[in-house]
């Protein structure tokens, strides 16, 4: 069904990363290819050697570089702004959504997660990017 | 617990992720808990600290931990109210704070293994709850304010009582038991006056009801003053992360039984024998961890704290697996101190470590491996109504072994008579009694000892021990009772034997001049003030002239 998918994960956490993995290793979205980065400016630099992506999870609170930086950088870059972004947040915290999206994520996620969340938030992301 | 969650095969990447966090997060608060009991603020710790649970909080929830996110959960509610609001920064709240850290830390480190000491986790949890409850209690009713919704519903069945309240009730129904002994006492008199008619058995029926209503009471009003030892337990781990780092060694602390729960008053009191315990286990008891490598241990040392319910009240077990105690060591101090250390076994060489002057910093610890002052431990136990006890394994470790009422205000007691005078003795040490005959008495080098149960039992008068003096003429003792502590046994020989009976125990008065052997003293039904013996003292070494009563 699907095409190949490209997904860059920028988190500070290690845990997360594989929990991202395994997602994208299994199910649905078995045979994505994963790109990873532990801050914002690794994963700038990452971020901006790749057109093909399919979707950024970036998350909103890291070291070095967080991911409203990372925002504010790509829009005044003009960088792959046609890349998905999506804003990755902690629960009960709407201010942040808010302040994501309006810094360009065009999805948020919620932690905790659980597969299916990603999964959901990759079919939104795919429904809204292909045009029609 | 994890087996149904989709990360469940990353639990070792979970724990080793947020271990650190979580022992980040500890040690802050307790850097928090020291600004604000000496009045500076936490404004640039705040964030972090905050960050660090939250993190903990969502990875827990992601891995299927739920007790762990709980936990995490509602310290960040406890942090966010004692951040709010400085009035509520009173000491309670402060260990509840630090006790959830540190039950967090346990439960990440504990996840991969599928327990979770529930029982804690919900003690710990409603403790948070009273207190949140507690203070938002009057922003309920004023209008408008929306505070947590479980605050009003934790409000409703639980209650905050000053402890000082459930020490008046205590004392009432202790008043109560003396007044009701008087009572049976009346009775008895009468009876025996009497004889058997109608109104003497109607009394008899009656007293037996009152009887038992007052243990109904007692047992409830006990049930109130049940606290678990949690909150020692918390405590201690602290203390054993801040001991090894300061003696620069690997110490993990693992603790078992922290829901045994303990009249409040036995816990406040065991605290500090226990600290002392286990900070020696720390300082003196563990190797460091290039020495610990040598010997082919792990690296890391283990102190292990255990509690469980018995019977007659509660065993707390304190153990290192580290040097172990060098038994000639400790008997070479003893016989320099003009202590009686002529047996080599080890059985009989450990418990001196318990006698004042023994276990001196300089003598015993560094090189028996074993800390001081513990003469200080064993008589806090002892003034509670309990005793310690020690084996130990050279180069494997040391345990101690610790016995605690569950109250200290009732004691089943047994009560005897000794030229004219009565005492009484708690009857969990009390092993047997025995009518003695003439002649059963023997004297083996000027000490007199009873074939009981095949065994040489060492006996001693119990007017010599008790300090009633030389009674005039010849002292013809009928019976022996046996007593035990720890694995020491003594016969004490007394004149008549009164019965079992539950007795309130007071205070030592200051003005009674032999205490040594005397832990309290109780009011009969008749009046008299009664002393409780000591039995721990009853079996300790005696001085050479405390021997054959003739």
């Amino acid at each position: 069904m699907s095409p190949h998918l490209t997904f860059l994960v920028v988190d500070d956490s290690k845990l997360h990363h594989q929990m991202y993995e395994l997602v994208f290793s299994r199910g649905a979205l078995a045979g994505s290819t994963v790109l990873h980065a532990y801050n914002g400016r690794e994963g700038y630099a990452v971020f901006q050697a790749h057109p093909e992506l399919t979707a950024v999870f970036l998350d909103l609170n890291m070291p070095e570089m967080n991911g409203l930086e990372f925002l504010a950088r790509r829009r005044a870059d003009g960088m792959q702004l046609h890349v998905p972004v999506v804003m990755v947040t902690t629960e009960d915290s709407p201010d942040d959504e808010r302040r994501g999206r309006e810094a360009g994520a065009w999805e948020y996620l919620r932690k905790p997660f659980q597969p299916a969340d990603i999964e959901r938030t990759v079919a939104r992301v795919l429904q809204s990017s292909v045009p029609g | 617990m994890t087996g149904d969650n989709a990360f469940a095969e990353l639990i070792h990447e979970y724990v080793g992720e947020c271990l650190p966090l979580a022992e980040q997060a500890a040690d802050g608060f307790l850097e928090v808990e020291r600004r604000w009991n000496t009045g500076r603020q936490v404004d640039d710790l705040a964030p972090r600290l905050k960050g660090l649970v939250h993190t903990v909080k969502g990875n827990s929830a992601m891995m299927g931990q739920s007790a762990a996110a709980e936990v995490a959960h509602a310290t960040e509610d406890l942090f966010a109210a004692l951040l709010a609001d400085a009035s509520q920064r009173e000491p309670a709240a402060l260990d509840l704070l630090l006790d959830g850290s540190n039950l967090l830390i346990e439960l990440v480190r504990g996840a991969a293994s599928g327990k979770t000491d529930t029982a804690r986790v919900a003690s710990w949890a409603d403790g948070v709850r009273a207190q949140l409850a507690g203070h938002s209690a009057p922003a309920a009713v004023a209008p408008g304010a929306s505070s947590r919704s479980a605050a009003p519903e934790a409000a409703i069945d639980t209650v905050r009582v000053d402890f000082r309240r459930l020490d008046a009730l205590q004392e009432i129904v202790g008043e109560a038991i003396i007044a009701q002994s008087r009572l049976r006492d009346i009775q008895r008199r009468m009876a025996a006056h009497l004889g058997f008619t109608e109104e003497t058995a109607e009394l008899d029926a009656s007293i037996n009801a009152v009887e038992k209503t007052t243990q109904k009471l007692e047992d409830a009003v006990m049930a109130t003053r049940l606290v678990p030892l949690s909150g020692v337990f918390g405590r201690l781990a602290r203390l054993v992360r801040e001991a090894a780092q300061s003696s620069g060694k690997q110490v993990r602390l693992e603790t078992a039984g922290g829901d045994t729960r303990l009249d409040k008053a036995i816990v406040d009191r065991l605290g500090e024998p226990l600290v002392h315990l286990i900070t020696n286990a720390v300082v003196h008891g563990v190797e460091r961890d290039d020495v610990r490598r040598s010997r082919g241990k792990p690296a890391e040392a283990v102190v292990r704290l255990s509690a469980a319910s018995v019977s007659d009240g509660v065993i707390l077990s304190v153990s290192d697996d580290g040097v172990g105690m060098e038994a000639e060591r400790i008997a070479e101090r003893a016989r320099a101190l003009g202590l009686e250390a002529s047996s080599t076994a080890a059985d009989a060489i450990y418990p001196l470590i318990f006698v004042p002057g023994l276990s001196t910093v300089d003598a015993v610890s560094s090189l028996a491996g074993r800390g001081v002052g513990l003469d200080v431990v064993a008589s806090s136990l002892h003034a509670m109504g309990g005793s310690i006890t020690v084996e130990s394994a050279p180069a494997r470790g040391t345990r101690f072994i610790l016995r605690v009422p569950v109250t200290l205000a009732v004691v089943r007691t047994l009560l005897f008579e000794v030229s004219d005078e009565r005492y009484a003795i708690p009857l969990a040490h009390v092993v047997e009694t025995v009518r003695v005959e003439d002649g059963d008495i023997h004297e083996i080098n000027h000490r007199g000892v009873v074939l009981w149960r095949g065994e040489l039992l060492p006996v001693v008068d119990g007017a010599t021990l008790v300090g009633a003096g030389t009674v005039a003429g010849e002292p013809a003792r009928r019976y022996t009772v046996v007593v035990q502590a720890g694995t020491r046994r003594r016969g004490v020989l007394v004149d008549r034997l009164h019965g079992h009976r539950s007795v309130v125990a007071k205070g030592l008065d200051p003005a009674l001049g032999h205490t040594r052997l005397v832990s309290g003293t109780t009011i009969m039904g008749d009046g008299r003030v009664t002393c409780i013996l000591d039995a721990q003292r009853l079996v300790d070494p005696l001085p050479s002239h405390a021997s054959v009563p003739n």
